[in-house]
Parts: C-alpha cells; sequence; structure tokens
C-alpha cells in the first residue's frame, strides 16, 4: 500500500541552512498492517510523517514514495487526504471560531469534493459523530467548541482519532500520539484507531515509547535512527528496545 | 473650502493617509463646504453635505432605543449631536454602503455624543464594498465621532470597514468621570486599491476607567490600512486599566500597513499595555487543515477568519455577530 525506497529527504527551517534528516529510508507497509516505526529524539520520526503528509518546507532529494501505485511525492497535502492518508498530528493546531463539528463536517466534504462524491447529509453526519464521540468518550459539548483551542494535549489528541474515526482514512500515521495521554485515555484511543484496522487499510505508528505498541499490537516494528532503518522485527523488538534503549540497537546495525 | 484647507500628510495626524491628495481630483465638491473650524475638516465636509440628514440633535431618554442611521446614497453628509441621558442604555448602527449610482461619492459624518453619568451606549459601523460597479474603489468615507463621558458611563463601539478610495475612522473619547468602561473594537479588511484607517483617542481626565480595544485586520495585495491609537492618561486618572492590541494579517506580497500604538502616561498607579503585531498566516496551521482535506485557499479562508472574528465583543447580539461573520466570508469569498 506505501512503499517507500531509498528516500532521502531535507528541512529547510525558516532561519537556518537546510539539514538532511532522511539519508536512505526504504519501507513497505501492505494493506492489512500495523507498522510500528521507533527511534530516539532527532532520528527523524516526524520528518518522515511531514514528508508523506505533505508538508511545506520537507524537502525530498532522492528516492520514492509510492501510495497504492501512484507518486505520492507529486500530490498536494490535500490531494493525499482525499485518497485516504490521514496524519494525527503530534501538535495539532488551534483553529478559533470553528466548531470542531463543523471543521470535521467541511473537511469530509472537502474531500469527498476531490472524489467526486456527494455531500454528507446532516443526519448522516450526525449518526456518524454521535457513534465516535460515544467511543472516545468526547462529550457532546466539546464538539461544539472551537478546534483545539483550550484543549488540553490529551484532549487534542483524542480530538485528533475522533477526526479519524470520522474521515475513515485508508492509510494513517499516527505522530507520538501517546504523548500527553494518561494510561485510561491511551486505551481509550488505541480502542479508537483499533476500530479502523481492516485488510484494505494500514497504518504507520511513530512512537518513543513502547507502551502505546501494548494497546496497538503492531504487525511490525522498524527501529529509526540517523534517517535510516536500522533494524526490523516482529513485535517482540518493541520490548527488547524498551528493556536495552536505544543505543544498543543502533550501535548494532 | 480649498483643496489647501484639508489635512495632508504634512500634518502629523493625516501622515498615512493624506486626505488632500486622494480628492485632489475632485476638489469641486468643496466649494458648497465652509471653512474649517475648530471641529476639523470632517466636520465641516458633514455639515456642507449633511442635505436631508443634518444638523441633528438626538436625545435618547429611554432605555432600548436603537438609533440607525444608513448612508448609502451619495453623497451623503451627516453632521449631528447624541445625548444619553443618565442611566440610559442606547444602541447606535451606522451603516455606510455605497450603493447608489452617484460616481466618486463622499460620505462624511460627524457626531458628537455625550453619555451621561451612569449611561451606556453600544455604536456599531457596518461599511462595506459590495458593488455592482466600482464605486467603492472611488468612494471617500469619512466618519469622525468625539465622544464626552461622565461618571460611570459605559462606551463600546465595534467598527467593521471594508474600505474605500479613501476611508477614515477616527473616535476620540474623553473620560470625563470617574469609573468608565470603553470598549473599542474593529475588523478591517482591506482589499487592492482600498485605504482603511483607523484612529483613536482615548483622554483619561479621571480616575478608575477601564479601557479594552481590540482591533484586527486583513490586507491583501495593493491594499493599505492604518492603525493609530493613543491613550492619554492624565496626572489625576489614577487607577487607569487601559489595554490596546492591534494585529494584523498581511495575507499577500504588496499588502501595506501603517501602525502607531501610543501611550501617554502622566499618573504613577496605572496598569496600560499596548500590542502590536503584523504578521502571515500560520504556515503549520494551513498544512494541518490541507492535511484534512481543504483546499489551499479554504485553508488560508478558515484561518483568516478564525484570527479576525476574534475581534468580534462578546456583547455583540446573535443576530449582529452573524451578519459580521457572513461579511468577512463573503469578503474572504471574494478573490480580489
Amino acid at each position: 500500500m506505501l512503499e517507500l525506497s531509498d528516500l532521502h529527504a531535507r528541512v529547510t527551517p525558516e532561519d537556518g541552512p537546510p539539514r538532511d534528516i532522511i539519508k536512505g529510508l526504504s519501507l513497505d507497509v501492505p494493506a492489512g498492517e500495523v507498522h510500528a516505526i521507533m527511534g530516539p529524539n532527532g532520528s527523524g520520526k516526524s520528518t518522515l510523517s511531514y514528508i508523506l503528509a505533505g508538508k511545506h518546507g520537507y524537502e525530498v532529494t532522492g528516492g520514492a514514495a509510492r501510495f497504492d501505485g501512484e507518486d505520492l511525492l507529486a500530490l498536494e497535502p490535500e490531494e493525499r487526504a482525499a485518497r485516504g492518508l490521514f496524519l494525527s498530528f503530534q501538535y495539532p493546531s488551534e483553529i478559533a471560531g470553528v466548531p470542531v463539528m463543523t471543521f470535521v463536517r467541511a473537511a469530509m466534504n472537502a474531500q469527498r469534493k476531490t472524489r467526486g462524491e456527494a455531500e454528507v447529509s446532516a443526519p448522516e453526519f450526525l449518526k456518524l459523530s454521535r457513534a465516535a464521540a460515544a467511543k472516545l468518550r468526547i462529550p457532546e459539548d466539546m464538539l461544539r467548541r472551537p478546534l483545539n483551542v483550550g484543549f488540553s494535549g490529551g484532549e487534542k489528541k483524542r480530538i485528533e482519532i475522533y477526526q479519524m474515526l470520522m474521515l475513515r482514512p485508508r492509510f494513517m500515521i499516527l505522530d507520538e500520539t501517546d504523548s500527553g495521554l494518561d494510561i485510561d485515555a491511551l486505551k481509550v484511543v488505541a480502542e479508537g484507531v483499533n476500530e479502523l484496522r481492516a485488510p484494505d487499510r494500514a497504518m504507520l505508528v511513530i512512537t518513543h515509547y513502547q507502551r502505546l505498541l501494548d494497546y496497538i499490537r503492531p504487525d511490525r516494528v522498524h527501529v529509526l535512527s540517523g534517517g535510516r532503518i536500522v533494524r526490523s522485527g516482529g513485535p517482540d523488538l518493541a520490548l527488547a528496545l524498551e528493556k536495552s534503549g536505544y543505543d544498543s540497537i543502533a550501535d548494532g546495525a | 473650502m480649498r483643496l489647501e484647507d484639508l489635512p495632508s500628510r504634512r500634518h502629523e495626524a493625516w501622515k498615512w493617509s493624506d486626505l488632500r491628495a486622494a480628492v485632489s481630483d475632485r476638489a469641486e465638491m468643496l466649494n458648497g463646504a465652509g471653512p474649517v473650524g475648530p471641529e476639523g475638516p470632517v466636520a465641516a465636509l458633514a455639515q456642507a453635505m449633511g442635505d436631508g440628514y443634518g444638523p441633528v440633535a438626538v436625545d435618547i431618554a429611554a432605555s432600548g432605543d436603537t438609533l440607525e442611521n444608513r448612508f448609502t446614497e451619495g453623497d451623503a453628509g451627516s453632521y449631528g449631536s447624541i445625548t444619553v441621558r443618565s442611566g440610559v442604555t442606547a444602541n447606535l448602527i451606522e451603516r455606510i454602503s455605497v450603493s447608489g449610482s452617484r460616481l466618486r461619492p463622499w460620505l462624511p459624518a460627524y457626531t458628537r455624543i455625550e453619555i451621561e453619568p451612569g449611561a451606556s451606549l453600544r455604536r456599531i459601523i457596518f461599511q462595506d464594498n459590495r458593488l455592482s460597479n466600482g464605486q467603492a474603489d472611488e468612494a471617500v468615507v469619512l466618519n469622525e465621532a468625539v465622544v464626552r463621558m461622565g461618571h460611570g458611563a459605559t462606551y463600546q463601539q465595534f467598527v467593521l470597514a471594508e474600505g474605500a478610495r479613501f476611508s477614515r475612522f477616527e473616535t476620540s473619547v474623553s473620560v470625563e468621570g470617574e469609573g468608565a468602561v470603553v470598549q473599542l473594537a474593529a475588523v478591517y479588511m482591506a482589499s487592492a486599491k482600498r485605504h482603511v484607517d483607523l484612529t483613536s483617542r482615548v483622554s483619561h481626565l479621571e480616575p478608575g476607567a477601564t479601557v479594552r480595544q481590540v482591533v484586527k485586520g486583513a490586507v491583501r495585495r495593493g491594499g493599505r490600512s492604518v492603525f493609530q491609537g493613543k491613550f492619554l492618561v492624565s496626572k489625576q486618572a489614577q487607577k487607569t486599566d487601559a489595554e490596546m492590541a492591534h494585529n494584523v494579517l498581511l495575507l499577500e506580497e504588496g499588502a501595506e500597513v501603517f501602525a502607531k500604538p501610543e501611550l501617554e502616561i502622566y499618573a504613577d498607579d496605572v496598569a496600560c499595555a499596548h500590542g502590536n503585531t503584523a504578521g502571515q498566516l500560520d504556515e503549520n496551521a494551513i498544512f494541518y487543515l490541507r492535511q484534512r482535506g481543504l483546499q489551499e485557499a479554504e485553508a488560508r479562508a478558515m484561518i483568516t477568519r478564525s484570527f479576525l472574528i476574534e475581534a468580534i465583543p462578546d456583547w455583540m447580539g446573535r443576530e449582529l455577530h452573524d451578519e459580521i461573520e457572513r461579511r468577512i466570508d463573503s469578503w474572504l469569498g471574494a478573490r480580489a
């Protein structure tokens, strides 16, 4: 479903020279699978998620990224979204004056329009929203508040997963979704994520800690270090990392 | 009145809004106007062009009254005064919308407002440029109010301005009684060929006033905005609590903004602050919205809207609030 081959990328910060962050990354995530990417801070985890979602300022200098066989890198961010790519942000933006539900409906309709589909009807939307909110234990009044404005870190993550349940993407990237969540919230969020596991969907779970993977069981675990995948394995690799730390793995590569 | 009687960029208070230059090609309109008196040029023009409107003197003695002034046909001036009697709460709505057939219209208004002790006035100005034939590109909109406030009086003002060839909204508030409350808010939007000037001055002559000023704007290529805000706190105006904020988004290259926030304080026990920012849209927020599927233009409009509506005051009623949002949306939807 998602194939990355020998990807190289650089980031140009507004106030500095370009830096090479991704240095020859290859990864294949087939439909139906959940892959975890683990790595120390600064290994390029968030950069990878931004490149896949198409953020401005993240320049791919080599290699290829294909999504369902299509050149992902040639698409605008909104085109990627309409094709079913969803990034759950580590730091979601706050949008004053736009209630959560109003925003999600606008996003849903924008995606449908790009795909040439009809707009969602009000009753259909409400039904979906109620189900998603109940699943994630989000109070209804929160959905009428401006998107992420004044929300705690945990609430923002929950609202990210709410949006994911509503938009029902085909490929999900969860960027440090566990940060800011206590254990109860983590379980609720993981339940929401797991609902979207399906043979025609896939997921990339980016995390620093193994904890999230207790609740979202990955099929494969990859260790990212210095802009490359230095080791891949089954779910046990995450446990081994937790025990012995990243240094031992990175050194052994 | 002659062209030379109008203020130009050589006058400090008009340095970024050169009225003389803006109307130099239509000086014939000045022939009917009398000389500029102590009330200034806007008053003189408003008086001369106020046929059918003024001078008027309105006395508001009952609470809940809403006075509505419409300026739609050029040339429509208004020169008058309003007194809000002690303890009375009233509303004043001014709608300035150029929709008549007159080419190059002038719309000058000058209002003296007196708010007596314990009285309260909400003043709302809507100025738009929804036009079929481009008159707003040529309109000259001048709106000046001089407000005097008594003990415990409240003055709340909101301006929504879309600009014109030349537009200036000037408010001078003089706090002449203890414990007054002043709230000045504005949203302005300037697209190409539009000039929007928001000038205000709050003079504190008595103690204990609370002042909040929030002005937000968005400017497109070829548009120009001016913000001049001044708080003057005299020596006896202790315990004055005043905050001024002007924040503007420059949406495109070639947008211009000129801002001068000023505090002049002679009292020693006061809390006064001002903030002024001019920036661009947050690229992270744009990316966030695009990641959810919104087109780039939609994302930009949504963030601009979200920025502007924060200046709509809490006291605005639902209906007017919706109207303001609709106008913002319509401005954002109209590609310059």
